[in-house]
C-alpha cells in the first residue's frame, strides 16, 4: 500500500512544476480532469461513472481562472503542510486556515481586499480539483469530512483495537469512522444489506428490530451519502458478496441518491471505482408503488417544478436508460405526484416491514 | 453716445449709473474692479504686453462704508497731457474704432470716478506713464459735472529712471466688501481662465489671491477695422460722418466702411436711391435714417470680415481652465468666425473634465463676452440655454459629473439680452455657434473618455492578477521550497507580459489621464 509519504511527494512535485514553469517565465497552468457533467462517462460494462478524458486548463493569467488558481495553491499548500506535519486535518478545518483577507495596495495606492475564499464550498471545490489532477484522494492526503454513516446488525469491525459489535448498540447505531479502509471487518453473518435515505426511517427499523428479524445490516447516511459511508457499502458489497438494497423516498432525489450508491456521482466520477456499488438494487419507493400498494391520497405530494426538471435531468443521464427508470421517471413526469417512504403508514406502521420483505421477497425491485 | 452729449454730465450720471452697475455699494465696488482690471488688460495684451497687475481693496472707513480700490498695471501708459481727459471728461475716449474691446468707450472709467466722487467727494488719483517716458505724471482729478470738464487738484512730474511705464489709479469710493468679496474672487479666477499670460496679485482686507502667469502666450491682437454697412445704427453713422471730411456718398461708403468697394458702392447707391456724389454732411436727419435702413436691407454686401476680433484660442482655454478649475482635462475649440447682422462674431467654447471640479448635476457654466466673465443673469443667457438643452448621454458623460462648460463669444458688437449686460441674447446664429462649439468639444471629452475606460480597464485587469501574486508566491514557495521573492518577480512579469505593458507604463497611462494637475492650487469658481 502506498504511504502517505509517497502521496506527499506527489502532490509537491505538482506544486514544483508550477513553481518551475514560473521560474521559466512561463504561464504556470494546471491541468485538471473536468468534473463536469460532459465529462462524466457512463461505463455501461463496469457499470459505473467514469471521469472522461476532458481536462480543463486553470491559468494564473485567465482574469477568470486566477482566483480559483490562487485558491488552488493556497490549498496545496494547506494539505502539503498537513502531511507535513503529520496531522489530519477535516475539509472544514482547511478552510479556516486558508481563509483570510488578500489585501492588495495598487500602484495607485488604491487598496483592494478580497477573501481568499467565502464559501467552504469554495474550498470544497478546489480539495476535488487536487483530488483528480494528482490522482491522490482526500483519503490518502489524510483529509477527512464530516462521515454521516452509521450501521446496526450482525457485523463485527476492529476500529483501532476494539472489536465493536454492531448488533450490540441497542437503540444506538455503530458511527462510521472517517476512513473506513483502515476498519477491519472481523465477522459477517448478515443476509443483505439495507441501505436507508432517512435516519427516522433508520431509527424505527432499529427500535422495531427488523435487522435482527432479517438478520440484515441497517446503513444510512442522512440523506446524500458521504464518501465513508458509499466505500463500507460497497465494501459490504464487494468482499462478502451481501446483496445491497437501497430504500428512499419516491421522488427524483431519491431516486438520484440510489444512483450515487450504485454508480457513483457527477462530482465525484473519479472515485466510482472505490465508492460505487453496482450490484445495489432499488426497492423504492417508486412511481409505481402509489397505486401497487394503494397509498392512499393523504400521503401523496404534489410534485413541484423542481422536482419537474430534477426529473427530466434523471432521464438524461445515461445511467437511468433503462426501461424500468425511463418508465417510472415518466410515470412520475405524468401524475407529478411524489411520496414519503413513511407513506407506507398508510396501511399502519407495521406496513413498512411488510412493504420491504414484499420487495425483497418477490424480488420486486430494480436493479 | 452721441445722443447723449447734450446732456450735462450729471443727469447722464443718475440716468446710467443703474445700467453701468453702479446701483448699489456691492454692485459698485465689484463695477470698480472689473472696470479698473478690464482697463489694465486692454492697455497690456492688446500691445502685446504680458500684464501684471496688482489689485488692492482696503477698507478706509468702516462706519461710513469707505473703501479704496488701486489698481496697477505694465501696460501703455497715457501720455501725460491726455490724463485729465481720460480721466475727466465723459466721452472723451481713444477707442473710437471698431475692434473688439472689453471696455466700450471708455465709459466704464468714468463711471468710476464719478461713482466715487458722488459717494465719498474723493479725487481719483492717477499714476502714469507711457512707453518710452522719460516722466512719471501724478495727477488728483475730479469731474466737473457742470461743465463735463477734469478739475485737476494736484499734479506732479517725476524723472522715469527705470522707464516704467503702465498706469496706477485709486479711487475712494462706498462699497461693500464683505457682499462683494466673494462676487470679485470669482470675476479674478474667471479672469485667469480666459487671461492665462496675465498675472494677478489681489490683495483684499481678508484675503490674497496670486493667480500667476501660466504662459507667455498672447492671443494675437485684434485688429482695427471699419464697420460693416449691415452694423450701423443711426448715432454711429452721425458720428462717422462727423468725421468724414467733406466726402461724397460714394468715397464715404468706399472709405468708412468695411467690405465695400467702388463697384458695390455704386450698385448699392443706385438700389437705394441716392446720389453717390452728393457731400455726405449734407445729408438730413431723414436721409441718414433711410440710408441706414437701405444698408441694412441690401442683400449685395460681402459678409463682415472678422479680423478684428480676438478669439483667446483653444490652446489658451485649456492652460486656463486647467489651472484655475485645477480639471483634470479640458477640451477647447474655437470656431470659424461667423456674423449676425453684419457683426462678426467667433464662438469658443471648452469642456473642462474632473480633477477638482465639483461634482454636480449640470455642468457649470463659465460665459464670457469679449474676454470679460459674465457672472449676474446667468438664467437669460442663451449659452445656459445651449448647455442645458444639450444632450451629454451622447457624449459619455453622467450626471452627477465634475463638468464646466467655458462659452466665450468675441464680436465686435456683443447682443446683450439685458441691460445689464450680462447675459447674451437669444440670436439664433450666435445660439447655433454655441451649439456647435460645445458638440465639437465634447467631442474630444467622449474621446478622452472613452481612452481612459480602456486604460482603466487595462488597469483593472492588471490589479485582478496582480492582487494575487503575493498569495501564489507564498504558498507555492511552501510547497516547492523554491524562492518566494524570485516567484513573485516572476509572476509579475508573467503579468506585464500577457498586458503588454511595464507597471510603471500602465501607471503612467493611467495617471496622465486620471490624475489633477499638481499646480492647481484654486478650487473652482462657481
Amino acid at each position: 500500500m502506498t504511504t502517505r509519504a509517497e502521496f506527499l511527494k506527489r502532490l509537491e512535485s505538482w506544486g514544483v512544476k508550477l513553481a518551475k514553469d514560473v521560474l521559466e517565465l512561463k504561464e504556470p497552468v494546471m491541468e485538471i480532469p473536468a468534473r463536469t457533467l460532459g465529462n462524466t462517462i457512463w461505463d455501461e460494462k463496469a457499470r459505473m461513472l467514469k471521469l472522461g478524458p476532458e481536462k480543463m486548463h486553470r491559468r494564473f493569467l485567465d482574469m477568470k481562472e486566477a482566483r480559483r488558481f490562487m485558491q488552488t495553491v493556497l490549498m496545496l499548500r494547506l494539505i502539503v503542510e498537513a502531511i507535513r506535519e503529520d496531522v489530519y486535518p477535516t475539509i472544514r478545518d482547511l478552510y479556516y486556515n486558508g481563509k483570510h483577507t488578500i489585501s492588495f495596495k495598487d500602484p495607485l495606492s488604491r487598496v483592494h481586499r478580497e477573501n481568499t475564499w467565502d464559501e467552504q464550498s469554495e474550498s470544497n471545490a478546489v480539495i476535488e480539483d487536487i483530488e483528480v489532477a494528482t490522482n491522490v484522494l482526500r483519503e490518502e492526503m489524510g483529509v477527512s469530512a464530516d462521515v454521516k454513516g452509521k450501521i446496526v446488525g450482525p457485523i463485527v469491525v476492529r476500529s483501532q483495537g476494539y472489536e465493536l459489535d454492531a448488533s450490540k448498540f441497542g437503540e444506538t447505531a455503530l458511527s462510521l469512522p472517517v476512513n473506513v479502509d483502515g476498519l477491519e471487518i472481523v465477522k459477517v453473518e448478515a443476509a443483505y444489506v439495507l441501505v436507508v435515505e432517512k435516519d427516522a426511517i433508520f431509527q424505527r427499523l432499529v427500535r422495531e428490530k427488523y435487522w435482527s428479524q432479517e438478520n440484515a445490516i441497517l446503513v444510512t447516511a442522512k440523506g446524500m451519502p458521504d464518501r465513508a459511508t458509499r466505500r463500507f457499502v460497497r465494501r459490504l458489497n464487494e468482499e462478502y458478496k451481501l446483496p445491497v438494497y437501497v430504500l428512499t423516498d419516491g421522488d427524483p432525489y431519491g431516486w438520484y441518491i440510489y444512483s450515487v450508491y450504485k454508480s457513483g456521482s457527477i462530482k465525484l466520477s473519479y472515485e466510482s471505482e472505490r465508492l460505487a456499488t453496482p450490484d445495489a438494487k432499488f426497492l423504492g419507493l417508486t412511481a409505481t408503488d402509489i397505486d401497487a400498494y394503494k397509498i392512499s391520497d393523504n400521503y401523496v405530494i404534489a410534485a413541484n417544478d423542481r422536482d419537474v426538471k430534477r426529473a427530466q435531468e434523471l432521464l438524461r443521464y445515461p445511467w437511468f436508460q433503462k426501461p424500468e427508470w425511463t418508465r417510472e421517471v415518466n410515470l412520475f413526469l405524468k401524475k407529478k405526484k411524489k411520496v414519503e417512504i413513511e407513506a407506507l403508514s398508510t396501511h399502519g406502521l407495521k406496513f413498512l416491514h411488510d412493504y420491504l420483505k414484499d420487495k425483497i421477497r418477490g424480488k420486486k425491485f430494480i436493479d | 453716445m452721441y445722443a447723449y452729449e447734450a446732456l450735462p454730465v450729471a443727469e447722464w450720471f443718475r440716468r446710467n449709473r443703474e445700467l453701468a452697475g453702479f446701483h448699489n455699494p456691492t454692485r459698485a465696488l465689484y463695477q470698480t474692479v472689473r472696470e479698473l482690471v478690464e482697463n489694465s488688460l486692454d492697455a497690456t495684451e492688446t500691445y502685446g504686453i504680458l500684464p501684471t497687475i496688482y489689485l488692492r481693496i482696503n477698507i478706509e472707513d468702516e462706519q461710513k462704508s469707505w473703501v479704496s480700490v488701486y489698481a496697477e498695471d505694465n501696460g501703455i501708459g497715457i501720455p501725460g497731457a491726455e490724463i485729465p481727459n481720460v480721466f475727466g471728461r465723459v466721452f472723451y475716449s481713444s477707442k473710437y474704432r471698431i475692434k473688439q474691446h472689453r471696455g466700450v468707450f471708455g465709459l466704464g472709467l468714468k463711471m468710476v470716478v464719478l461713482y466715487a466722487q458722488s459717494t465719498t467727494n474723493k479725487p481719483v488719483y492717477v499714476r502714469s506713464a507711457a512707453l518710452k517716458s522719460d516722466k512719471i505724471y501724478e495727477y488728483q482729478i475730479m469731474i466737473d459735472t457742470n461743465s463735463n470738464s477734469p478739475i485737476i487738484l494736484d499734479r506732479k512730474e517725476y524723472p522715469n529712471k527705470y522707464r516704467w511705464h503702465g498706469t496706477a489709479v485709486k479711487v475712494y469710493l462706498e462699497g461693500s466688501w464683505l457682499a462683494a468679496k466673494k462676487r470679485i474672487e470669482d470675476y479674478l479666477k474667471r479672469t485667469a481662465i480666459i487671461a492665462p499670460y496675465a498675472e494677478i496679485a489681489f490683495k483684499g482686507p481678508d484675503m490674497e489671491l496670486w493667480l500667476k502667469r501660466r504662459t507667455t502666450k498672447l492671443p494675437p491682437a485684434p485688429k482695427e477695422g471699419l464697420p460693416h454697412p449691415k452694423s450701423v445704427d443711426v448715432d454711429t453713422l452721425k458720428q462717422m460722418v462727423a468725421e468724414s471730411r467733406g466726402m461724397t456718398l460714394l468715397e464715404f461708403l468706399m472709405e468708412s466702411f468695411d467690405a465695400v468697394g467702388e463697384g458695390t458702392a455704386k450698385v448699392f447707391l443706385e438700389w437705394a436711391g441716392f446720389n453717390p456724389n452728393m457731400k455726405v454732411t449734407a445729408m438730413t436727419p431723414e436721409e441718414m435714417v433711410k440710408l441706414v435702413e437701405k444698408m441694412k436691407q441690401y442683400g449685395g454686401w460681402r459678409r463682415p470680415r472678422s479680423e478684428w476680433l480676438s478669439p483667446v484660442g483653444a490652446e489658451l482655454l485649456e492652460i486656463g481652465a486647467k489651472a484655475i478649475l485645477g480639471a483634470e482635462a479640458v477640451f477647447a475649440v474655437t470656431r470659424k468666425p461667423e456674423s449676425y447682422g453684419g457683426h462678426p462674431f467667433i464662438v469658443e467654447a471648452a469642456v473642462a473634465w474632473g480633477g477638482q471640479i465639483p461634482p454636480s448635476d449640470k455642468p457649470v457654466l463659465l460665459r464670457y463676452a469679449n474676454k470679460i466673465p459674465l457672472l449676474y443673469d446667468e438664467g437669460a443667457d442663451v449659452a445656459r440655454k445651449v448647455v442645458d438643452e444639450f444632450n451629454w448621454q451622447n457624449y459619455k458623460v453622467k450626471f452627477p459629473a465634475s463638468l464646466a462648460v467655458i462659452i466665450h463669444v468675441c464680436s465686435t458688437k456683443i447682443p446683450y439680452a439685458s441691460a445689464g449686460k450680462e447675459a447674451i441674447a437669444e440670436v439664433p446664429e450666435i445660439e447655433k455657434e454655441m451649439r456647435l462649439a460645445l458638440r465639437d468639444a465634447a467631442k474630444k471629452l467622449r474621446l478622452y473618455l472613452s481612452r481612459k475606460e480602456k486604460e482603466m480597464e487595462m488597469f483593472n485587469r492588471y490589479v485582478s492578477l496582480a492582487k494575487y501574486v503575493d498569495e501564489i508566491a507564498h504558498n507555492l514557495a511552501i510547497t516547492s521550497r523554491l524562492d518566494k521573492d524570485k516567484l513573485a518577480k516572476h509572476l509579475h512579469k508573467l503579468i506585464e507580459t500577457k498586458i503588454g505593458l511595464t507597471v510603471e507604463e500602465l501607471v503612467k497611462h493611467t495617471l496622465s489621464l486620471s490624475a489633477a494637475p499638481q499646480e492647481a492650487e484654486e478650487t473652482a469658481a462657481q
